[in-house]
């Protein structure tokens, strides 16, 4: 069984995810985590007490190995690497919510302080594409920045929603690397540089991704799923009770190949096969992980994991020795083989004893064993349900059974369109019939196979057959098809045309909605259970396709998966949304004022701490010279001050909070107008609205999201 | 002392009840032992242990279930005579599996105990006890509560055998002849009795459902407790236990298996207290358990026997570590020869279970013929636990389980399991009519899971029906459904006395009911009542309740009944449940009530060292944040006042304390407004519009204005 070969108790809080390790003097590696009350805490144990104190470093009173650093912000990301061209050791990045600071622990100097209004919620560092230096790579809301040694902005581009994990790995397999973003609309998308290669589409937040090998990566999200894409396909995943705080690559039982190594909530950190998924190796820490890494911690030429739990306790583990024979668990594997081989044994009895049992009939007596007609099959129906006036609008799964027998209870497994993973359909004993209708409301346009088991049986059974049916949910299952076209067209559209058979159009357009009979025209009109007016969709003997709506997302999606579909490489299109670009002119102007007053406030906070310091001194001179009413006098004054500064405190966080949300829904109007398009037009249209952003031309950024380029 | 101890499983049979496996007394001085098991398929199975692999001495033919096994044989010659009990009949087998005897008891129900010893059979079917000499009927006894399980002591010092039941009602009775000669008060509902010493001897171990471990010493007219082993670490109940010397100091150690799979071995220090000395968790119920050797010669070892029929040994022998020199772990010849034995076994059923399903779908197409998968075993258990007043419930089936859907009509909280890595989901739910759902969750088990453990927070006064459906991996697909009642007084629980000097409320019944109707109300009300009107004119039970340590006395008898309760709420309750019960048959109550205003600040200062203690503990837990941050600001902690720097130091027991008890300051907070409104219902005032001055009150909690406002 693998044991640490080191325990240690830091005595410090970690901040869960912000654990790295850097070799600060390029020699010795020190773990580096984000504590409590705005600190970075360095734990070197094999250069101790050299520190001159002074600028933002401290040493720790308690522990003379530690010392600490002082962000005077929450920390919300850190890592720590080799960033500029000739530096001696690793630089350290800390990103709060405004700022990134670049910082020399070594010389314990500033490399570079940058605002970034975006804010850092994930940070890598590393070489992405064919850009020289290597960057660190920030994610915010919605945008991602990379800064260079100096800290010069070399990569900038949007992305869907908040980023919360990045990772940088060769993707695609060229020898360059790209770069992967997890973010908070379950999507995990591929940066190759600028251009966005490939999108996959998870069912909860993102929030860990880290690179195995070669194009392997291993991803958590926030509802406790853990797992491995080898490129676009998931080789396997598993869910647990428990979040996955930090997840790691490490080759824990020495056979050449990484295992990915989990982090839990609940303190338990375990090593899975990046195959099959299997556990290979677990502990337990008592309080939850904080964060996986790995370093030569012991500087006896090996690498070790590390693990960190956020109370400070610190492990270390050596890759397996060849005699553990990669057995890194107490049991013994024959034990579990005959145990697994007998296990099975008893399930394929039991199984067969069921056939016998039901082949030699029924006694009559046990009335509870829920005989039903061998016949019985389930039939399901999906239906679009419009608004009534006691109920919201829906889809309708029904599912009935063609006999006497009644349906107990149906649970259905589904992801991302329940609260939880499941929705369960219980009548009461008095409701019980051969029928069940299940409203469902899918909250996004996502195709959803919905995983129905029904106990059918009779009324006053105890046991129940459980039929397992799955069902298809199509994409765009919230819009029911009208003939009524007395109703306003929308005022927005795309425009675009391909090269295809408006067959093929038609087939797509059965397959993605839910269409009682089914439709021979690519011609239709739909309207939005989720009320969003009307979406009408045409297409011209020219092969000119036009949607209307007013939901540019919703545009965007049908753009999107149409192109999937038709295998379209490349799409330019035109758009128009009037309100929505209208909105946007709004934010736009919106931002602006909040950029002069977040400077006004900035100046009269210099102000006020000019007065502060004023004030102090003249209270103190009060003081030392007796008098004591003039001194309260001041320090009433100073405190009065402190409300003041407290007030305005509260007012610049609210214009900052503000801001951000203006800057989110303008990075989104960016990707919003860049999903209209596919391929290369789209990453044209990303590019040129940040150049129109950048030189604050509002009309041209108009342009480029209507007609697609900037010059026309 | 260490103990080491390695895990070797053997075989695995059907389902097994609690005390169905026995090792048969050695022949020789140093041969392995021979194992009799016995399961609810009606097998009865015994088999040696050659060389690694279990060769079977004979094995009988499938029947009814069997639910306890005994050994025995004429007086002063090896026990080796297996007796079975299945239905209501007992069989008899010599070890070479000759049957030499068939005995059927007659009794209506089945029986559920059962001892031999040399011609004395004692069996007992739920509340009846039976002795039969050589087969012919000697005594009987009707207990007061659910017999559980069965010994029978004899020793030079007492006269006679004496038979010692171990009932519900959380009391061993001890019998001389067909009359009660005492009984013995025990903390726990026993499950499970064992002779300390199986040859001579006056004392008996006892296991309780709730974890709980005793030995008394039985005399001819009353009995000594010698000690008790309290369940500190909620650990599972106890389901069987022996005694043998496996740590080899000469002393017979305890060996204990609990229905949470876990295993433990109390061995005695110099004091002579029990003292654990190792434990083991196996993942399913331990049914049976006995010291011995089974694996090889001259290795003393703990067999086990669990739920899902694993023979499984703990040995003292030491695991030898293979070391081969390929890459792959080289495997001993005997389990190398297992593996391809099981291997060849698991094709032929495969081909077998093929067929069946095929012939299983083509029944589908033919309209007449029926489905009717039989029915599997669940092993569930639905207990309250007095530590953190909630329920707990387990569910254990065969197989492993797949997922289980859990519905409540009642408002219920479900608590997280640590042990449970179940993922669970919460699914939306109509409380209104007309489906009324106040809970419906689903768990999705992982691979391999046959167990699973639960937790469920009811409120006093709301009841109904807990469902569970249990769905296991296992086809054809099939759930079953297990029903769970929430009592309206579910949080009290059972007691042998209370303390009378409290003030306490009374609530008089008088009507033209039977004395089988008011004790269905009760059991209605209860629960740990038994559901058999007791054959006596009247009867007393007393309670007391877990969350507050309030208690209630209930006395009733035909046409009339009698309660009284320090807690005017749980008296309010009782009242509107009996006058709704007995609406609902018709049958007209005089209900007069006898209220003690003293009992209400009685209650209140009852409550308020716990109140106090949480109130005290969610501020210290407050604060330990805000204190660490000033600590890892100023660089130490020597600038804080010392009752700071104490909540930092033990700010780890703190938070665990805090953790163990979510909500607790909630419930408290429910009580007590549920008790002030229900303190002046009794006086016709309706005060629901005060409550909320009533927690502005809590929120800043001082004793004495609390009790001020009650006046």
């Amino acid at each position: 069984m693998l044991v640490p070969i080191f325990t240690l108790k830091l005595n410090h809080k970690i901040n869960p995810r912000m654990v790295t390790i850097g070799k600060f003097d390029g020699v010795h590696p020190c773990l580096t985590a984000a504590t409590q009350a705005g600190k970075v805490f360095i734990h070197n144990p094999h250069a101790r007490g050299q520190r001159p104190v002074a600028h933002r470093l401290s040493q720790s009173a308690q522990d003379s190995d530690i010392s600490l650093l002082n962000i005077n912000q929450a920390v919300m990301c850190l890592t720590a690497g080799t960033l500029g061209p000739n530096s001696t050791g690793d630089t350290l990045l800390v990103g709060s919510q405004t700022n990134l600071l670049a910082y020399d622990v070594h010389d314990n100097a500033d490399i570079f302080y940058r605002e970034v209004t975006d804010g850092a919620n994930a940070i890598v560092l590393g070489k992405l594409g064919d850009i020289p230096s290597p960057l660190a790579i920030i994610g915010g809301n919605c945008a991602l920045q990379g800064f260079d040694y100096a800290g010069n902005d070399h990569f900038w581009t949007v992305t869907g929603d908040n980023v919360r994990s990045l990772v940088l790995c060769d993707f695609t397999g060229d020898g360059k690397n790209e770069l992967l973003v997890g973010s908070e609309d379950f999507d995990i998308r591929v940066f190759k540089e600028d251009e966005l290669v490939s999108e996959m589409t998870e069912n909860e937040t993102v929030t860990s991704l880290c690179h195995m090998h070669g194009s392997r990566f291993g991803y958590a999200l926030a509802n406790g799923t853990v797992g491995v894409y080898d490129r676009t396909a998931r080789y396997w995943r598993i869910k647990s009770k428990n979040h996955a705080m930090s997840i790691h690559a490490f080759d824990l039982n020495a056979d050449g190949v990484v295992e990915l190594i989990t982090g839990w909530s609940n303190g338990k950190i375990d090593a899975r096969s990046d195959r099959t998924g299997e556990v290979i190796f677990k502990d337990n820490f008592s309080s939850s992980v904080a964060g996986v890494v790995e370093g030569d911690y012991r500087l006896d030429g090996q690498k070790q994991l590390i693990c960190t739990s956020t109370e400070g306790e610190v492990r270390g583990y050596l890759p397996a020795s060849k005699d553990l024979k990669g057995n890194l668990m107490d049991s013994s594997a024959e034990q579990d083989l005959v145990r697994e081989l007998s296990q099975r044994r008893q399930n394929l009895l039991l199984e067969l004893r069921n056939y016998e049992e039901n082949a030699k009939g029924v006694s009559e007596t046990n009335s509870g064993m829920g005989v039903i007609p061998a016949n019985t099959q389930l039939q399901t129906a999906l239906s679009v349900k419009p608004a009534t006036e006691t109920q919201k609008a829906h889809v309708e799964l029904s599912i009935s059974t063609p006999n006497e027998t009644i349906i107990r209870a149906v649970l259905i497994f589904a992801e991302g369109i329940f609260e939880g993973e499941s929705h369960v359909v219980h009548p009461s004993a008095q409701n019980l019939s051969g029928c069940v209708r299940v409203p469902i409301v899918p909250p996004k346009d996502i195709p959803v196979d919905l995983h129905i088991k029904a106990f059918v049986g009779g009324k006053t059974s105890t046991q129940f057959h459980v039929f397992e049916i799955t069902r298809q949910l199509p994409r765009f299952s919230m819009y029911d098809v009208t003939v009524d076209s007395s109703a306003a067209l929308p005022t927005g559209r795309v425009t675009f045309s391909i090269n295809d058979r408006p067959q093929r159009v038609v087939m797509w357009l059965n397959q993605n909605f839910l269409l009682p009979e089914g439709v021979e025209s690519p011609d239709v009109t739909f309207n939005s259970l989720r009320g969003g007016g009307l979406l009408s969709f045409s297409m011209a003997s020219n092969g000119q396709i036009t949607l209307r709506t007013d939901d540019i997302d919703l545009a965007g999606d049908l753009v999107q998966s149409l192109a999937v579909f038709l295998a379209i490489e490349d799409l330019s299109a035109e758009a128009d949304f009037p309100t929505y670009f209208e909105e946007l002119r709004t934010t736009l102007t919106e931002v602006d004022e909040f950029h002069s007053v977040h400077q006004k406030l900035t100046a009269a906070m210099a102000d006020h701490s000019n007065y502060i310091r004023n004030m102090l001194v003249q209270a103190e001179d009060a003081r030392l010279m007796g008098d004591l009413t003039t001194m309260k006098k001041r320090y009433r004054e100073l405190y009065d001050l402190n409300r003041d500064l407290i007030n305005e405190y509260k007012i610049r966080s609210n214009n900052h909070n503000a801001l951000l949300a203006c800057l989110k829904s303008v990075n989104q109007a960016i990707q919003r107008a860049g999903r209209l398009r596919v391929g290369k037009p789209k990453n044209q249209v990303i590019s040129a609205c940040r150049d129109a952003i950048k030189s604050n031309n509002v009309n041209a950024l108009f342009r480029i999201m209507r007609a697609g380029t900037a010059s026309s | 002392m260490e103990l080491h101890l390695n895990r070797v499983d053997y075989i695995q049979v059907g389902v097994t009840s609690q005390k169905t496996m026995r090792l048969l007394p050695a022949l020789g001085k140093k041969a392995t032992q021979k194992v009799a098991i016995a399961d609810h398929d009606g097998i009865l199975t015994c088999f040696g242990m050659k060389k690694g692999e279990a060769v079977p001495v004979f094995k009988t033919l499938p029947g009814q279930k069997i639910a306890r096994m005994d050994l025995g044989g004429a007086a002063g010659t090896p026990q080796e005579k297996i007796f079975v009990c299945s239905g209501s009949q007992v069989r008899g087998f010599t070890k070479k599996g000759k049957q030499f005897l068939t005995f059927e008891a007659n009794l209506t129900e089945n029986v559920n105990a059962m001892h031999v010893s040399g011609a004395d059979l004692f069996v007992c079917a739920s509340y009846i006890y039976n002795h039969y000499c050589d087969c012919k009927d000697q005594d009987y006894y009707l207990s007061g509560d659910k017999i559980n399980d069965i010994t029978c002591l004899s020793s030079e010092n007492l006269s006679r055998l004496v038979p010692v039941l171990a009932c519900q009602d959380r009391v061993l009775r001890v019998l001389q002849g067909s009359e009660l000669a005492y009984d013995i008060e025990v903390p726990g509902p026993p499950s499970v009795l064992e002779l300390y010493n199986r040859d001579i001897g006056e004392e008996v171990l006892y296991g309780t459902t709730d974890g709980k471990i005793g030995l008394v010493q039985i005399g001819e007219d009353s009995a000594v407790t010698k000690w008790e082993i309290d369940n500190d670490k909620t650990k599972g109940g106890i389901l069987c236990i022996d005694t043998y010397d496996i740590v080899g100091d000469g002393v017979n150690d305890i060996l204990v298996g609990r229905d949470d799979g876990t295993v433990e071995v109390y061995g005695f220090d110099s004091t002579n207290e029990p003292a654990l000395r190792f434990d083991h968790v196996l993942s399913e119920s331990v049914t049976s358990i006995q010291g011995g050797c089974v694996g090889k010669e001259s290795y003393d070892e703990v067999l086990t026997a669990t739920y899902t029929g694993w023979v499984t040994g703990l040995t003292t022998e030491p695991q030898k570590a293979e070391a081969g020199p390929g890459d792959e772990v080289k495997m001993s010849k005997e389990t190398q020869s297992k593996v391809e034995g099981l291997r060849a076994e698991l094709e032929q059923l495969q081909v077998k279970v093929l067929q069946g399903r095929e012939q299983y779908q083509q029944t589908s197409q033919s309209s007449t013929a029926v489905s009717a998968v039989p029915v599997f075993s669940v092993n569930d258990k639905f207990t309250l636990c007095q530590d953190d007043a909630s329920y707990s419930l387990t569910l254990e089936v065969q197989t492993a389980i797949d997922n289980v859907l859990l519905q409540s009509d009642v408002p219920i909280d479900l608590l997280d399991v640590d042990r449970n890595s179940a993922v669970v989901s919460f699914s939306e739910c109509d409380s209104e009519q007309p489906n009324g759902n106040f809970l419906l969750a689903t768990y999705r088990c992982q691979a391999n899971i046959t167990r699973l453990e639960l937790k469920v927070r009811s409120i006093e006064g709301q009841y109904g029906t807990l469902q569970a459906y249990i769905t296991p991996r296992l086809q054809p697909k099939t759930c079953q459904v297990r029903q769970y009642q929430i009592k309206p007084l579910s949080l009290h629980q059972r007691t042998h006395s209370i303390d009378q000097d409290r003030p306490m409320n009374r609530l008089n019944l008088v009507g033209q009911f039977s004395f089988a109707e008011i004790h269905s109300w009760v059991v209605f009300c209860l629960p740990e009542v038994p559901e058999k009107t007791p054959a006596r004119d009247s009867i007393t039970f007393y309670f007391h309740n877990t969350f507050l340590g309030t208690q209630l006395e209930a006395t009733y008898c035909k046409g009339e009944g009698y309660f009284k309760s320090d807690n005017i709420s749980t008296i309010s309750i009782l009242s509107d449940v009996l006058s709704k019960e007995a609406t609902k048959r018709k049958i007209n109550l005089n209900i007069s009530y006898d209220i003690n205003d003293d009992s209400v600040s009685h209650t209140l200062k009852m409550i308020h060292p716990k109140l106090e203690y949480q109130l005290l503990l969610a501020r210290k837990v407050q604060l330990i944040d805000a204190l660490k941050e000033l600590q890892v600001h100023e660089g130490n902690a020597d600038f804080l006042i010392p009752e700071y720097r104490n909540i930092l130091d033990e700010s780890a027991n703190l938070l665990e304390e805090y953790k163990k008890q979510p909500a607790h300051l909630e419930r408290l907070y429910g009580m007590i407004t549920d008790l002030f409104i229900d303190k002046f219902k009794f006086k016709g005032q309706n005060v629901k519009t005060k409550v909320s001055s009533l927690l502005e009150i809590l929120n800043n909690y001082d004793l004495n204005s609390l009790l001020e406002f009650f006046q």
